[in-house]
């Protein structure tokens, strides 16, 4: 399989890797979590490209619209570490880089494996794929009951999240 | 897009976010550098949902997104009490458990 793309998606998977190096490297939080939204936005973009419009609006409004509120908010609170943290030394040093590498080299060699009775095209798509009536229907008659069981998980997260966030609780 | 590109970007953003976990001290970035983590296997989901034409990825990236959402609330608030309890967001200073 030949690693041929076109100009438009070598400029995307540039500015994905370029902005998530950034969201590490950055030193105060909010460049980061501004490099985050980057990343967050080529890769609703390279969503679209795969044609799963749905998970690209889902990563928008969820990720752009809730998380990094939420971290935004945080950070307003914690107004007062900033002196620390921009005297805080953050250079990484070598054995982390070699663990990353190395992590990286055995995704590589698994996926090297892995790869091997892959057909070389993509398949057709059925008609609406990745849209929401499609998505819908899966999501609630073959997958009724993880649904449900992630919507209780997120339920006891956001009391859990109430209960932790509290003055005094720890 | 190219299916060999989209597995190397994937697996880009996991190393990337692995460094940013062993290399950095700061509890926010610890928290950015883990949804990154949850990107690049959310980015493999697609993918390889897109190659075989298969709508069943699309439905497992949905719930990754809703476990990312939890994550957010209940890391943010625990994150939010160590800053108060120590007046640092330096991970290594958080050493309460080992006493």
């Amino acid at each position: 399989m030949a690693l041929d793309a076109g100009i438009g998606e070598w400029l995307l998977a540039t500015l994905l890797l370029f902005s998530s190096i950034g969201v590490i490297a950055a030193r105060k939080p909010v460049h980061a979590s501004l490099f985050f939204l980057l990343t967050l936005m080529s890769l609703a973009a390279i969503y679209l490209q795969l044609s799963a419009q749905f998970i690209a609006v889902m990563q928008i409004l969820v990720y752009a619209g809730a998380i990094l509120v939420i971290f935004m908010f945080v950070i307003v609170l914690f107004q007062d570490a900033y002196q620390q943290i921009v005297h805080h030394k953050s250079g990484s040093s070598p054995p982390f880089l070699f663990a990353a590498a190395a992590s990286f080299c055995a995704l590589l060699l698994l996926f090297a494996f892995g790869l091997q009775g892959l057909p070389q095209q993509y398949a057709s798509l059925p008609e609406g794929f990745g849209m929401v009536q499609l998505l819908g229907k899966e999501l609630y008659i073959d997958f009724f009951f993880p649904f449900e069981a992630v919507i209780l998980l997120f339920l006891v997260a956001v009391v859990g999240a109430l209960y932790i966030g509290k003055k005094g609780s720890l | 897009m190219n299916l060999l590109l989209v597995i190397f970007l994937s697996m880009a953003l996991f190393a990337i976010s692995i460094v940013g976990i062993l290399a950095r001290r700061n509890a926010l970035i610890f928290f950015l550098s883990i949804e990154l983590m949850l990107n690049g296997a959310n980015l493999l989901f697609v993918a390889f949902s897109r190659h075989w034409g298969n709508q069943i990825g699309l439905v497992w990236v949905f719930f990754v997104l809703v476990v990312a959402a939890a994550e957010a609330a209940v890391g943010l608030a625990i994150i939010i009490n160590l800053f108060r309890l120590k007046q640092l967001v330096d991970v290594d200073q958080y050493n309460a458990l080992r006493e």
